[in-house]
């Protein structure tokens, strides 16, 4: 296997690492399924430019740029782009949730005082 | 059991000093209005001053926002049948005896919102330069949206009628409710009339406006205002 630098070497082992932590943290449980898809599609996508010498230098040439190493930093960064927004989208929904739940839980509680008799009706407050 | 058609909605975020005073005036001066403080997730004693005042408290277990908070007053206000909410601050800032006048035109069926306006007639209030050119500003932006002048855009001083209640339970900007909610309702085809009101300086507490949000704030705005004229646009595409 013909490696054109030792950054594509470092690049392709990290990148291989990260496979493996990632499916990790899937089998303890620690990050869901449904996250993991985007870290392994990224990282295996990766580690094959870093691995794949002739691959790497096609990519590089389809594309016009320069440097080999750029086209992996290419993907790399792309890949980090769509998660952040991915996780954007996913912590904005989280937030709508979070407000539903937690004002869910205001008429609740507030069903429960008047259940209990505290504080009293509209109405009657002033009687 | 007699019952008033109207709700003053008071959000509250640790207004423990001057909110007892705000309830115990809106009580004094307008007794024909039921009350409701939406606690929005204070550290004070907030919740403990209105109930120890009979009246019912919304507690958000964590901060959610001032739009937010507004937004569980309407929901209560619904369910429970009333056919007005008014949006008071906690703060003594507003002039309860303003309210039946800011009632009055949401009643008679001349608007859905009337809005408690610093700057209908001279009312003494000054606004900083800054805060005043952010006003003008939003002013201009409501007006290129709907065509209609709405001198005080940034009064959280209103009523609204149950039908705008309704469509704020829906869509309603979670922490400013001001020019994007306008829009999106003004674009829905609700009315709005503007109605003298005092503002007084604040006494005790904080504003929810405060220094980091300053920055936050004209950007969150223009953005939410440019989506209320898209959404309502494809509403009215899909009617």
């Amino acid at each position: 296997m013909e490696f054109l630098s030792r950054a594509q070497v470092i690049t392709a082992v990290a990148a291989t690492m990260l496979v493996f932590i990632v499916l990790d943290l899937v089998r303890r449980r620690r990050l869901s399924e449904e996250y993991s898809l985007l870290w392994v599609a990224s990282t295996v996508v990766v580690a094959v430019l870093g691995f794949s010498t002739p691959l790497l230098q096609a990519i590089t040439h389809a594309l016009g740029i320069l440097y080999e190493a750029s086209t992996v930093f290419f993907f790399g960064l792309g890949f980090a782009t769509a998660m952040l927004l991915f996780l954007s989208v996913k912590l904005s929904r989280l937030g709508q949730d979070h407000l539903t739940l937690t004002r869910e839980l205001a008429f609740l509680r507030l069903e429960l005082e008047r259940l209990r008799g505290n504080p009293p009706t509209p109405g009657q407050e002033s009687a | 059991m007699a019952r008033s058609d109207v709700l003053v909605i008071v959000p509250a975020l640790d207004e423990e000093e001057s909110l007892g005073a705000t309830l115990d005036e809106v009580r004094t001066v307008a007794p024909w209005a039921d009350l409701l403080v939406v606690d929005d997730g204070s550290q004070d004693r907030t919740s403990q001053v209105a109930r120890a005042r009979g009246v019912p408290v919304l507690r958000h277990a964590v901060n959610l926002g001032v739009g937010a908070a507004l937004q569980s007053g309407f929901r209560y206000a619904l369910e429970a049948g009333y056919a007005i909410g008014v949006q008071h601050d906690a703060d003594r800032q507003h002039d309860p005896r303003d309210l039946e006048a800011l009632v009055a035109p949401v009643r008679d069926g001349r608007c859905d919102v009337s809005i408690g306006s610093r700057y209908v007639t001279r009312t003494g209030y000054r606004a900083p330069l800054f805060r005043r050119l952010g006003m003008l500003w939003f002013a201009a932006v409501v007006h290129g949206a709907l065509g209609q002048r709405i001198a005080d855009t940034t009064s959280g001083f209103r009523a609204y009628g149950r039908r705008a209640m309704e469509a704020g339970l829906e869509d309603f900007p979670r922490d400013f409710p001001d020019a994007p909610l306008l829009i999106a309702l003004g674009r829905r085809g609700f009315r709005f009339v503007e109605v003298p009101a005092q503002m007084r300086e604040r006494e005790a507490g904080r504003s929810f406006y405060t220094v980091g949000k300053s920055l936050y704030y004209p950007y969150k705005n223009m953005l939410a205002s440019l989506m209320a004229m898209l959404r309502a646009h494809d509403g009215e595409r899909r009617s």
